[in-house]
């Protein structure tokens, strides 16, 4: 199904606080400036989408990954991007690292907790017969106070 | 155009670890872009078979750093009219001017 570019637009609220945030206090942006933007990245997209799979085909890969991302954009002369990618690339690379041993983390601390629950449990049934001992005892105390 | 690329004001600092819920995106406090939406961007190429996530995140990185370059290129152009508010032909002048985006001509069309 060929999509044109003009159909595959991302979000304007979205690209308007991007460009927003890269114009200086005070700067404004028409409505058909931003959508001139819009369609404008989509086709961006596109084109590095393309060139990013030549790169895996070249490296007989069916799958994009980042380096080929990154070799588009060498291609395509937007080297400045390149930096400021990596350094991102890096960031999201931490994040998912620390994301799969938080969730392994997670996952032994929920065993622990089963475990310690059900100690807790044989714990707290001793306490019981304890407490019920207590309240005699205390019974017992009043009642000689009352004598 | 001589630009600086430092200022990048976006959430690019990888702020203090959050506990982020498994379910949410991958890394969606380092994009302002839905991934979803550029997904569907590159599957919309019948070449293309598979993106991994990387790819698809650095993808979406690199569309919101496109847009900024634009957008500051296409405000050198307004500047210029002495303007405050930029209009489609300044993103129309700033497709000229700027070698990088000579695939855009004929996009506004």
């Amino acid at each position: 199904m060929a999509e044109r570019p003009e159909d595959l637009n991302l979000p304007n609220a979205v690209i308007t606080r991007i460009i927003k945030e890269a114009l200086p206090d005070g700067v404004s942006i028409s409505k058909e400036a931003r959508s001139a933007i819009s369609r404008a990245a989509s086709v961006f997209v596109l084109y590095a989408t393309s060139c990013a799979n030549n790169f895996a085909m070249k490296g007989k890969r069916k799958t994009l990954n980042a380096s080929d991302v990154l070799s588009a954009m060498e291609e395509m002369e937007f080297q400045r991007f390149v930096t400021p990618l990596k350094e991102a690339l890096e960031a999201y690379r931490r994040e998912q690292k620390g994301k799969k041993e938080a969730s392994e983390q997670k996952k032994k601390d929920k065993d622990k907790k089963t475990d310690s629950e059900e100690q807790d449990k044989s714990r707290d049934e001793d306490n019981d017969e304890d407490e019920e001992r207590l309240e005699e005892e205390e019974q017992n105390e009043e009642e000689e106070v009352d004598n | 155009m001589g630009l600086s690329w430092e200022e990048e004001g976006n959430g690019g600092d990888a702020a203090a670890p959050q506990p982020q819920s498994l379910t949410s995106a991958p890394a969606a406090h380092l994009l302002r872009l839905p991934l979803v939406q550029v997904k569907a961007l590159v599957k919309a190429d019948p070449n293309v078979m598979l993106a991994g996530q990387e790819a698809s995140f650095i993808l979406a990185r690199t569309v919101e750093l496109f847009v900024e370059t634009i957008a500051k290129d296409a405000y050198c152009c307004a500047q210029q009219g002495k303007r405050k508010t930029l209009q489609r032909r300044d993103v129309g002048n700033a497709i000229e001017a700027v070698d990088e985006f000579a695939f855009l001509e004929g996009t506004l069309d």
